[in-house]
């Protein structure tokens, strides 16, 4: 446990975190990360679709999949699971043939009031060639997103 | 994962004091000198992350010789902020998709035995197989 909260405190520098409230149980919002079915029905941004080469739900399993874009590019795309705590938690890294873990996702499912339930998604970002580098870079999100947010007016202007 | 102009935009912003001098050029010209003003930095202090920001082709400075005045190049910046907010759209968009799918579900038998109903007891019997639009 005290493991977790360590890494947690230790890449804070160099993750993005996305949450949603859903209006569904919880065993339910966890059950749509679990089987290619499921996952194909809304993985990916509108207009996307997702093709499964492969998948096993286990820890240490690899879900192998190509996205379709609109414009008909194709993505190639490997997760692996690295632990899953059904109906509470999923972490998987995830990336291509070339970098197979470009980043690590921890999903997190949390049942709220009212049959609701809220979903946290951590990415951590890593870099296998430039480690320390990249830990500078991906620092320089949040932070950098702030100035972005009010750079967004002059960028306007251009 | 990232070009390299990209990898060098990140690099640049990591820095408080550079993303403070972006802040302030957005709003328009300025030297050196003014530049450095609000922070207790020294002028060569100051130059050197200007260098940086230089070479991350973040600012530009003029050629007239004594000012040398900053300014914001806003393209590169433009596609740092592209980046972020094209990865938050990815999964903007797929929550949205997910939002409809686990309504789906819930409507379909397989999803309703996952639904605890609450409203267990005094359920009035709907007529089957009418459904309102």
């Amino acid at each position: 446990m005290s493991l977790k909260n360590e890494s947690v405190s230790t890449t804070s520098d160099r993750e993005i975190i996305i949450e949603r409230v859903f209006n569904a149980p919880q065993e339910l919002v966890f059950k749509a990360w679990t089987s290619p079915e499921n996952l194909g029905k809304w993985w990916g941004p509108t207009g996307f679709t997702t093709t499964t080469h492969e998948m096993e739900f286990k820890p240490g399993g690899v879900w192998r999949f190509m996205m379709h874009g609109p414009d008909g590019t194709d993505f190639p795309n490997i997760v692996r699971y690295k632990e899953i705590e059904p109906p509470h938690r999923i972490t998987y890294a995830q990336g291509n043939d070339v970098d197979p873990e470009m980043f690590e996702a921890t999903i997190t499912f949390t049942p709220q009031e009212g049959n609701k339930t809220h979903l946290q998604l951590k990415t951590v970002f890593h870099s296998a060639e430039v480690c320390e580098e990249v830990k500078t870079k991906y620092g320089a999100v949040e932070g950098g997103h702030q100035t972005l947010a009010r750079l967004a007016e002059y960028l306007e202007q251009q | 994962m990232l070009s390299p102009q990209l990898d060098a935009t990140f690099a640049a912003l990591a820095d408080p004091t550079r993303r403070a001098i972006l802040s302030r050029l957005a709003q328009g010209e300025a030297t050196v000198t003014e530049l450095a003003e609000p922070f207790d930095m020294s002028l060569p202090a100051i130059s050197k992350h200007l260098k940086v920001l230089e070479r991350a082709h973040l600012i530009a400075r003029s050629r007239d010789a004594q000012w040398r005045p900053c300014r914001l190049e806003a393209a590169p910046l433009k596609d740092a902020a592209d980046w972020i907010t094209k990865y938050q759209q990815f999964w903007e968009e797929s929550f949205d998709r997910l939002d409809d799918y686990l309504q789906e579900l819930q409507a379909s038998p397989e999803g309703a035995a996952l639904t605890p109903s609450k409203e267990k007891k005094n359920v009035p019997k709907k007529r089957v197989g009418k459904h309102h639009e």
